[in-house]
């Protein structure tokens, strides 16, 4: 077009300066916002497997019956920490994923218990629990109001209500056959929950990197003016992103009352801050705008590692937290780091 | 053809006690170029985000071609053919250039997936024909990373690569080095060639004289300067915006 200076190009020879080999790779992948947490994850599975391989009779971590246990006890939170993480690259939080984690469950068998199909209870209490995420951000939004102040009066309010349909004893989920080999069953050597967990993984990480609805996703949470200022409406995408992490809670739900066979209606408490811990840890920005899938996938099953050795040390229970807890906040001073890098 | 393309009758916008705009009747006509000038605050901005859709007016009316319009949304004003150079860009710093480039209108295929390849080889194309600005070498350098000028030149090429009758920019020259403003300057006054009216918004009148038509000249909400470049001089213009 129209070029007044005519030669006028001058792109500077490459100012840019790539380091090769090993050290340029590393570069390159800890600029991705799941690069942090693949390095820790790699490095942390090759310290136990080392260690498991030299200490083979002290620390179980290879015996199959571990590899097992770890991949039954991963999914539950994993599912949940999925939407959750989700939601917070929309830039939004829900704390009541755990107690929708309950209560779906737990009506689930009541209506499994009343005669209802799970086959068809399932859906229905997926969908419950994507109606009450959705209203907790109805409400913020509406209002004006942090999600985070009203899906913690939700969270409360639902555990509540447990209790109130149900009464505080464990209840029976005596799903069909067909339904616990579905969800709780196993496909070859790994177990459903797993599966579930890492088709779902797959599902919204094409969603979220290679979906219009993902461009909108991390628009509307790195910068809701500049998306609605473009013809996205931050409102409409934010309410997908609630129902999808209530979605994620009741299928977490519903899958761990197939595995174990009951529910106890005070389960579920913490796994909302677990899930936002996982989520952190595998490198979502607590302001929105930055994460991955793949990062949430294994900041789950990094917490469960941790978990696993600790365990397989005999160390008391509380360690555990000391663990986690200071993991997080690595994890947020790494993700801001980061996110200084990209410019901010 | 007597109607313009865009007007507003009594437009008026109130920020909660403050009233930005008064009673303001603009208009635009066809292959125009129309100064928007006035001192910081005057309400330059609040009328393009208005004509923009993404603030809308608190009363007044809007015609567009003669017709009576509601631009409400993004999606209303898109539909008359304006696009916009935002004052402060409206670019997401996480995100690469080619996903702001095209933002809200992403290229996808019938599942609605993004054709990526295509989009950031026409993100580079449109970076480096139209007003090309040196330094971007990939439309996956994040937004964030760019310099103040080149986050300029993206939101300069979203908005001319899918400008169509209607195209606002908002001080787009801000952060242009002397060399990029020229070449801007040039783009927008052979946009009349093109069957694109322009309204440019700039504290230079110099700038302004050159290539626009008819000036605007605003003053704590209100119009109160509406002449043609037959009408008035660089000096008239200046001493109008410093008097106003
Ligand atoms: N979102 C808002 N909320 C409240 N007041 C606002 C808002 N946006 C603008 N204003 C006020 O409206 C008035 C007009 O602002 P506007 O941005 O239109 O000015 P402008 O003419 O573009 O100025 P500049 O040349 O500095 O860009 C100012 O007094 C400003 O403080
Ligand atoms: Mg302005």
């Amino acid at each position: 077009m129209a070029d007044t200076n005519g030669n006028a190009q001058a792109v500077a020879p490459s100012r840019i300066t790539t380091r090769g080999g090993l050290r340029g790779l590393l570069d390159k992948l800890l600029a991705t916002s799941a690069g942090n947490i693949i390095v820790a994850f790699v490095l942390i599975q090759l310290a136990c497997i080392i260690a498991g391989l030299i200490w083979s009779e002290q620390f179980r971590y290879l015996s199959p019956s571990n590899i097992s246990i770890m991949l039954k006890a991963i999914p539950t939170l994993g599912i949940i920490a999925l939407g959750v993480g989700f939601l917070m690259i929309a830039g939004e939080f829900d704390l009541s994923v755990g107690s929708i984690y309950a209560f779906t469950a737990v009506v689930c068998s009541m209506l499994i218990a009343a005669g209802l199909s799970a086959w068809l209870a399932a859906p229905l209490m997926i969908v419950v629990g994507a109606a009450i995420s959705m209203s907790n951000g109805l409400i913020a939004m509406r209002f004006l109001l942090p999600s985070f102040i009203v899906s913690l009066g939700a969270m409360l309010f639902w555990k509540g209500m447990i209790f109130f349909v149900h009464g505080a004893q464990a209840i029976r989920f005596s799903g069909s056959e067909s339904f616990k080999e579905a969800f709780a069953g196993s496909l070859g050597p790994i177990q459903m929950p797993f599966v579930w967990f890492f088709v779902l993984t797959v599902l919204f990480h094409f969603t979220l990197r290679h979906h219009r609805f993902g461009n909108h996703v991390f628009a509307v949470g790195g910068n809701a003016p500049a998306a609605t200022a473009n013809g996205v409406r931050p409102m409409q995408v934010k309410l997908i992103c609630f129902a999808l992490a209530g979605a994620c809670a009741a299928l977490s739900g519903i899958i761990s009352a197939a595995r174990v066979g009951s529910v106890t209606p005070a389960q579920g408490g913490g796994l909302e801050l677990q899930a936002i811990a996982a989520a952190v840890i595998g490198g979502v920005a607590l302001t929105g705008g930055r994460g991955s899938m793949i990062g949430v996938f294994l900041g789950s099953a990094l917490i469960y590692t941790i978990q696993d050795v600790l365990l397989l040390m005999r160390a008391p229970g509380f360690y555990l937290d000391i663990f986690v807890g200071a993991l997080i906040v690595f994890a947020a001073i790494a993700n801001q780091l980061v996110g200084r890098g990209a410019g901010k | 053809m007597n109607a313009p393309l865009l007007e507003t009758r009594g437009v008026t916008k109130r920020y909660g006690n403050l009233e930005a705009l008064r009673g303001v009747d603009f208009h635009i006509s066809a292959n125009e170029i129309v100064a928007l000038l006035g001192d910081n605050g005057a309400g330059k901005s609040t009328l393009v985000k208005l004509l923009s859709g993404i603030n809308p007016p608190t009363s007044g009316e809007l015609y567009a071609r003669g017709e009576k319009v509601t631009i409400n949304t993004r999606q209303e004003s898109e539909d008359i053919g304006i696009e916009t150079i935002y004052q402060d860009m409206a670019v997401v710093d996480d995100m690469e250039i080619w996903r702001n480039m095209f933002l809200g209108r992403e290229l996808r295929n019938a599942l609605g997936f993004l054709k990526e390849a295509e989009m950031k080889s026409m993100t580079m194309n449109e970076l480096s024909s139209g007003v090309d600005i040196s330094g971007i070498d990939s439309a996956d350098q994040l937004v964030g990373s760019l310099s103040g000028g080149q986050k300029q030149a993206v939101a300069i090429a979203r908005a001319v690569h899918f400008r169509k009758s209607i195209l606002l920019l908002d001080e787009p020259t801000s952060a242009l080095s002397v060399r990029e403003t020229n070449k801007l300057l040039d783009y927008i006054s052979n946009l009349r060639g093109r069957g694109t009216s322009a309204v440019f918004v700039t504290h230079n009148i110099y700038h302004a004289y050159e290539i626009c038509d008819r000036f605007v000249v605003m003053s704590h909400g209100t119009k109160v300067h509406d002449i043609t470049k037959a009408e008035t001089s660089v000096d008239d213009l200046t001493q109008m915006v410093i008097n106003s």
